[in-house]
């Protein structure tokens, strides 16, 4: 166990010292690898603040209620008693039909035409809002009072919620789909310096093989190599974006402001920087995993 | 210790360097593989550490078939094996100790055994002194000095030498010669390549004539 260590300490110091020699080659990795998970990392901290921020909006969802032209006082306070009743509603407010005509008429060009009519074509109406926006939720109240024989129609206006969850759904499938590509071409840019690496180790690869190295022990400098250039590009992303955010969130401590609301960008978390570390090490040392092992076949000495 | 059956070794594009050989080397001999270049004696080493694979027949080491040894037990069975080779193969981005001690590395022996050991390796082809150098300083002769060492250093119960006196003149050849005698003594089993007949002769040793990959009796 002890010497086990040791190889490993061993390794990590010797890798360490390898990209110390060639600090231009290993910034310039390190910086592509990072600019490449960047840019999925930053995708994805702006759409978590899009999504917190539509959570954060005082506007809800609201239902339009429309009773029967012949409703009568009665059936209204009816389905006063039902909506006060219902544990999954907001607030609700009454509109009845000459109030919504007043309402009408103010506005610009209807007046006109409202003074012409005999008498009032507006029903009585109920406006409800859910106390959950989740689109679900907010069908099943719709359905529920649909159902009532006085009740003529009733309008969701859900419609820019199941919009606006289906945008962030896009956003969502677009930042994994581009973390993936982008995941593709760490492992190709860790594969490729690991190749150039190899170019330059061949001696001692055939060497070694030559006097019983298994092809563990030629492989372990290579994994750690390109699982450690991993972790530096990662860190440099996880560097990327906290600075952009930082710097975006001055511009939307501004905006806020101007609109009277509070808002604060937040940055990457622990935890989902953790996983990007993660991911970049992992994929830094699969890049480095196949090429060695390619080359290890191709060699004749094995 | 090493046992030819019938074998033969066809290189891809139809060059047929060994043709049906047979013979067995035992344990503690020391054995000349003799015949002009190009008969197979580096085929025929390759073929015992299993860097070549036989067309067909069998290569038994330590009664293993080495010609069907899988991937992951090679590197064991070369472990066992000391290679010396006539372009010594040495890794110049190192020094002379650091060379001599990959074998130990590889097979995972302790920094400081691994230091002892290399130190005495060294002391025995009589480069101690120049453990510090690069390789690249040191002249032919003591180049495949070292690269003896590098061989020796793992205690290894078999030594397969190509060439080992190829391109020296005949003091260092001898010093050489020499070298692998002493490790004949104490139980080493050696096969070694040479069309050096001279330096055969000197050593009266047991000699295998190879001509065109047919074995001469």
């Amino acid at each position: 166990m002890k010497t086990w260590l040791a190889h490993h300490r061993q390794a990590i110091v010797a890798t360490l010292a390898r990209m110390a020699q060639t600090p231009f080659a290993t910034v310039f990795a390190v910086i592509a690898i990072g600019v490449a998970l960047s840019l999925p990392a930053v995708l994805y901290v702006l759409l978590n603040n899009v999504t917190r921020l539509v959570g954060a909006l005082p506007a809800q969802p609201e239902i339009s209620v429309y009773m029967r032209m012949d409703a009568t006082q009665m059936q209204n306070d009816d389905l006063h008693q039902r909506l006060k009743a219902r544990s999954d509603l907001a607030d609700f407010r009454f509109v009845p039909r000459d109030a919504a005509l007043v309402e009408l008429s103010k506005q610009a060009g209807v007046a006109d035409i409202s003074a012409g009519l005999t008498q009032n074509p507006l029903p009585d109406a109920w406006v409800v809002t859910p106390r959950s926006s989740q689109p679900d939720a907010i069908a099943h109240i719709a359905t529920a009072l649909q159902a009532l024989p006085y009740i003529d129609s009733v309008k969701q206006d859900s419609q820019w919620a199941q919009r606006l969850n289906a945008i962030l759904g896009l956003g969502h499938e677009f930042v994994t789909l581009l973390a993936l590509l982008l995941g593709a071409a760490l492992v190709a840019v860790s594969g490729n310096t690991i190749r150039l690496q190899i170019l330059t180790r061949r001696a001692e690869i055939e060497v070694s093989q030559l006097i019983g190295a298994t092809h563990r022990y030629i492989r372990r400098p290579f994994l750690y190599f390109g699982v450690l250039q991993g972790l530096f590009g990662g860190l440099a992303a996880w560097l990327v974006v906290s600075l952009s955010i930082y710097l975006l969130d001055r511009r939307v401590a501004d905006l806020s402001t101007l609109y009277q609301a509070n808002f604060q960008l937040q940055s990457l978390g622990l935890l989902p920087g953790l996983i990007l570390l993660l991911c970049a090490m992992l994929l830094g040392g699969l890049g480095a995993y196949l090429t060695v092992t390619r080359t290890l076949f191709q060699s004749n000495a094995h | 210790m090493i046992r030819f059956d019938n074998v033969t070794k066809r290189y891809p594009g139809g060059h047929e360097a060994l043709c049906k050989l047979s013979f067995e080397i035992g344990e503690g001999e020391m054995v000349f593989l003799a015949g002009h270049s190009g008969a197979g004696k580096s085929t025929l080493l390759k073929l015992i550490a299993a860097i070549e694979r036989p067309t067909t027949g069998s290569v038994l080491v330590n009664s293993q078939n080495v010609g069907k040894m899988g991937r992951g037990a090679v590197p064991y069975l070369r472990r066992n094996i000391g290679l010396i080779f006539q372009d010594h193969k040495l890794l110049f981005d190192r020094s002379v100790i650091q060379n001599v001690l990959l074998p130990l590395q590889i097979a995972g022996f302790s920094r400081h055994d691994a230091a002892s050991r290399a130190r005495a390796a060294l002391d025995k082809v009589g480069l101690l002194k120049r453990e510090k150098a690069n390789p690249i300083t040191l002249s032919g002769g003591e180049q495949q000095r070292l690269c003896i060492a590098r061989a020796v250093v793992s205690r290894p119960a078999l030594l397969l030498a190509d060439e080992p006196t190829g391109n020296l003149d005949a003091d260092y050849a001898r010093d050489i010669m020499d070298m692998f005698k002493a490790f004949n003594q104490v139980g080493v089993t050696l096969v070694i390549a040479s069309h050096d007949e001279d330096a055969i002769r000197t050593y009266a040793g047991r000699v295998l004539h190879l001509d065109h990959g047919v074995l001469q009796a």
